[in-house]
């Protein structure tokens, strides 16, 4: 209609023109001379912009009323079919509220995660040392590297600097550590986040002489203060120190996680800090590589040692940073979710077609009444659009439900803490944008075949039942295989999903993690800074802990395994291309290898001597061993760890001993084999975080409280973690992505199988239907019930069959879309490929057996006399 | 013919006149506003300002059909030809009776005694 506006318009000129032109000539008949005639014809029509002026008014109005009239006659034929309408929008519904949930999640934690300005532009920056391009690189800069960032480049409109500054809460009721950071003034002005109350930081609170004051999240002022207004400008103790307090944020926000805020007025030329810039409107990440490598060239000639010999700047926005573990697996969702959508599509155009078919007889009519095609075709799409419609509400209803579902089931740490999924509007949005794909997907090829065949063929048909719709045949079993086709996918990527999960949970540890507690000691600054104070300090709380009852044994540790501590280049006298070389230190005391079941391979372990007397030797795993001797015997052999070099409280130029070997346990994660570690002495230096890992007897999670209070035995002003069970932090790290991976797909898959099942009976049932009086025909010339059967079986099992041969070769290319999830598993693995075929022979044939079963009780009679 | 004895036509008639002379067969614009003018004796004059926009409020309403041909053996003028559609002819029936109703009643208002 309106797409044809330009060829009406030609219409309409060249339809006065003839006018026109008649009445000319009529005029010249009767005897008005040439040139005057054309000019009375011309009085005679009138105003020709005014008419077509007119005219267009009433295209207008008639398409306006066209479309309404449509609706109303959609929604009384709907009514009519209320079966149909139902089994359609359910099935339109569950493939657009999937794909909404799916695009929600997209849309706020890849698309908008953070709350702050122009979060898209916030840009991190890297050094990068070429030696180990497989590592991000440098992120943390002194203070004076930041000040010549800020100064010197063209490529932000601001940077901020950010330092960890944990900070210990004392009030009458005890201590708490709180995660804090200490920030440059212009930080809040640059977030663009206003707080909620009180009033933001500003450049004068980071001047050093300026009165102390702290900005807090709105979670610690929940969990503290009750959320207790009359909060603000009071003073807390903060590390020791009355602070003012200015402001609380509002829930949604939660800068790296902090619970304060505090301006970073102590700082000298040499503090640490990681930075965060804005990136000018418009500029690309290329561009800021390069003008911060030329800032960083610069620096590298001033602070050498700061600086790899080969490196270049790498530039991130914050959201990649944050997102980028997630984000294949929301795409490769997304294209999963699309998939059901396909299935759910060609399930409404199969019942669609179905119902064209019955239709036939009304839409005859009409067009021999002088409907045109066209209007037709807008009839049957806008009853389309309603289904869609109808589809998309439910679907909403059904999303803010998912919603909730998938939060509940989602890592929390693999997205940023402030991204909350939600139905925004663009969310509903998109459910709308979804409805109108869904009409044209589903409704198009329903309603060209409708109108399709000409007028005659159809009143030739119309009425006799049985040839009828024998034409959509062929798009109907299309649509079918297509939706088996596309279960098949969506089943093979759940069931690889479910091996990696299977597999990667029964990773061999190499230490039992069952009864294991770790609870990480974060120090505040100024307290137990040296060595000397945390071997005091530690001692004292693992000889109070091991003598709880139920304790079976305790060690101070430096990371939680299955990750090792922080890695370290090392120098290994006699040892040729050292260099490059690198293993993770683990501080630990000597009960470290009795915690976790970890076995001695040759040498000794440490002792408590060796603990105690701080003295240098470790002890190495296996991979070290074999990497860095080979076959040679490691023990007595020493290495440097070049890290203690540069870190605080740490000895210099300090060669280790190798005393013992062991056995090798995960400790790069669960799916990485071991890495080279070396286990050292917890007392040799004051760097590096810490905790203790304690083995129980009884239930591990009983034991946490009192594991603190003997803590706090020791002192009462540091803040230990709640901590946890090696299980549940196993659980949260390494499985709960291919967890949630799998629930999701596994729940995609099972909608698509089904309304596949809907599909194969739905189309099953009507083919027996057409075929009534076929069947009737042959069951009176003596066709055995159990002949037919198989008839009608072997029509279903080869459209069946059709729909897995072609869902398996694609599935061997849209697995790649799982690549990053999958794990421990080849992409063509038999029992999966033979699973889903296996259940998709099942529940297809479980489909067709009950038109099946209808076919073979016809009765011959009626079923001829049918006719 | 004075001017003054031309009547305009009635709202709503026009539509109705258009499928009556449909019914005689498919007439092309100027063919229809001339045999309105004509069988009425030159007494109603169609304004061929609403002419055209009726004849498409009619085309979009389906009841009647409009299609490009020729005027004609050995002519090469093409007009574009109305042809009332089943539809058409259906309404006209309904508009006809309708039209029938409220001549009859004013008829009766106007001329009470001689109804009588």
């Amino acid at each position: 209609m309106f797409w044809r506006r330009k060829q009406r318009e030609q219409d309409l000129e060249r339809e006065l023109r003839s006018h026109l032109e008649e009445e000319a000539a009529e005029q010249r008949e009767s005897g008005v001379p040439e040139d005057e005639a054309k000019y009375v014809a011309r009085r005679a029509l009138g105003n020709v912009g005014l008419i077509a002026e007119d005219v267009r008014e009433v295209w207008g109005w008639m398409w306006l009323e066209r479309v309404l009239q449509d609706l109303r006659y959609g929604l009384r034929a709907l009514r009519k079919d209320i079966a149909f309408a139902a089994l359609s929008v359910f099935a339109l519904a569950l493939g657009i509220g999937a794909t909404t949930v799916i695009f929600s999640v997209i849309d706020n934690v890849l698309l908008e995660p953070f709350p702050y300005r122009d979060s898209q532009r916030l840009t991190k920056f890297y050094i990068r040392d070429l030696a180990h391009p497989d590592q991000t690189g440098r992120a943390d800069y002194t203070m004076a590297e930041y000040r010549a960032f800020k100064e010197q480049n063209r490529v932000f409109d601001d940077i901020i600097a950010t330092a960890n500054f944990d900070v210990l809460y004392t009030a009458a009721a005890g201590a708490k550590q709180f995660r804090a950071y200490q920030t440059t003034a212009n930080t809040f002005d640059f977030i663009g986040v206003a707080p909620l109350l009180g009033r933001a930081m500003i450049a004068d609170d980071g001047r050093p002489d300026a009165p102390p004051v702290a900005v807090m999240s709105y979670r610690a002022w929940q969990q503290e203060f009750g959320g207790d207004p009359g909060i603000i400008g009071r003073s807390l103790t903060l590390n020791g120190r009355p602070t003012t307090l200015i402001a609380i944020m509002p829930p949604r926000f939660a800068l790296y996680n902090g619970d304060f805020w505090l301006p970073l007025t102590t700082e000298t030329p040499d503090t640490r800090v990681s930075t965060m810039g804005r990136l000018k409107h418009g500029l690309r990440l290329q561009a800021a590589r390069t003008d911060l490598e030329l800032i960083a060239r610069r620096l590298a000639t001033v602070y050498p040692n700061e600086y790899p010999s080969n490196f270049s700047v790498t530039a991130v926005s914050l959201v990649d940073r944050v997102v980028r573990r997630f984000r294949p697996l929301l795409y490769a969702l997304m294209a999963a979710v699309g998939m059901l959508l396909l299935i759910a599509c060609s399930n409404v155009a199969n019942l669609l077609l179905a119902r064209a078919t019955a239709r036939e007889h009304e839409i005859a009519v009409r067009a021999s009444l002088g409907a045109s095609r066209s209007r037709l075709i807008v009839q049957l799409l806008i009853e389309s659009f309603l289904l869609a419609l109808f589809g998309c509400a439910a679907g909403c209803l059904l999303a803010y439900a998912g919603i909730r579902g998938i939060v509940a089931v989602m890592p929390r740490d693999l997205i940023p803490n402030e991204s909350v999924i939600v139905l925004n509007p663009r969310v509903l949005l998109f459910a709308l944008g979804m409805a109108v794909v869904t009409t044209l997907l589903c409704g198009l090829a329903p309603a060209l075949h409708a109108v399709g065949r000409n007028l005659h063929d159809r009143i030739k048909t119309v009425g006799k039942g049985t040839a009828s719709g024998s034409g959509h045949r062929g798009l109907r079993t299309a649509f079918v295989v297509a939706q088996v086709a596309l279960s098949i996918v969506l089943l093979v990527g759940a069931g690889l999903l479910m091996r990696s999960l299977i597999a990667l949970q029964s990773v061999d540890l190499g230490f039992s993690p069952d009864h294991v507690v770790a609870t990480a000691i974060p120090f505040a600054p100024g307290r137990y800074d040296t060595a000397e104070q945390k071997r005091i300090f530690f001692r004292a709380v693992l000889q109070k802990v091991a003598a709880l009852p139920g304790v079976v044994a305790v060690s101070e540790a430096s990371a939680l395994p299955p990750f090792g501590g922080p890695r370290s280049e090392v120098t290994v006298p006699g040892v040729a291309h050292a260099q490059g070389l690198r293993a993770s230190m683990q501080l630990c005391s000597e009960d470290y290898f009795r915690t976790l079941g970890i076995r001695l391979l040759r040498g000794r372990l440490l002792t408590e001597t060796d603990i105690d007397s701080a003295r240098k030797v470790i002890v190495v795993n296996q991979a070290l061993a074999s990497r860095f001797f080979g076959d040679a015997d490691p023990i007595g052999r020493s290495i440097k760890f070049d890290a203690f070099d540069k870190a605080p409280e740490s000895p210099r130029d300090a060669y280790f001993e190798v005393v013992g070997v062991v056995a090798d346990v995960r400790n790069n994660g669960l799916q990485s084999p071991p890495q080279p570690e070396a286990f050292l002495p917890f007392t040799i230096s004051g760097a590096l975080g810490r905790g203790i890992l304690v083995r129980t007897a009884t239930e591990p999670n009983s034991m946490l409280s009192s594991i603190r209070r003997e803590i706090w035995a020791v002192d009462p002003n540091v803040a230990p973690s709640m901590g946890t069970t090696l299980v549940t932090a196993l659980e949260q790290e390494s499985y709960s992505q291919p967890r949630f991976a799998l629930i999701i797909l596994g729940t995609f898959a099972s909608i698509g199988l089904l309304l596949a099942a809907i599909g194969i009976f739905s189309v099953m049932a009507y083919s027996v239907s057409l075929r009534t009086h076929e069947i009737g025909i042959r069951m009176a010339l003596g066709a055995q019930r159990a002949g037919l059967l198989k008839m009608v079986l072997a029509k279903g099992f080869m459209m069946i069959a059709a729909g897995i041969v072609i869902g398996e070769l694609a599935s061997f290319g849209l697995t790649r879309l799982l690549r990053n999830q999958i794990w421990g598993v080849s992409s063509y693995d038999p029992a999966v490929l033979g699973g889903v075929v296996a259940v998709l022979v099942l529940v297809g044939l479980a489909a067709c057996i009950v038109p099946a079963r209808r076919a073979t009780h016809v009765d011959p009679m009626m079923a001829v006399r049918y006719e | 013919m004075a001017k003054e004895t031309r009547i305009e036509l009635l709202q709503g008639t026009l539509d109705m006149l258009i499928l009556r002379t449909l019914l005689f067969g498919p007439a092309h614009g100027h063919q229809i506003a001339k045999h309105i003018q004509r069988t009425s004796d030159d007494l109603l004059q169609v304004e061929h300002g609403s002419l055209y926009p009726a004849l498409h409020r009619l085309e979009g309403k389906d009841w009647i059909a409009g299609k490009w041909e020729s005027a004609g053996k050995g002519s090469t003028r093409e007009f574009k030809y109305y042809r009332l559609t089943a539809l058409g002819k259906k309404q006209l029936v309904t508009e006809e009776s309708k039209w029938r109703q409220l001549t009859g009643a004013i008829a009766r208002i106007m001329w009470p005694a001689k109804e009588g």
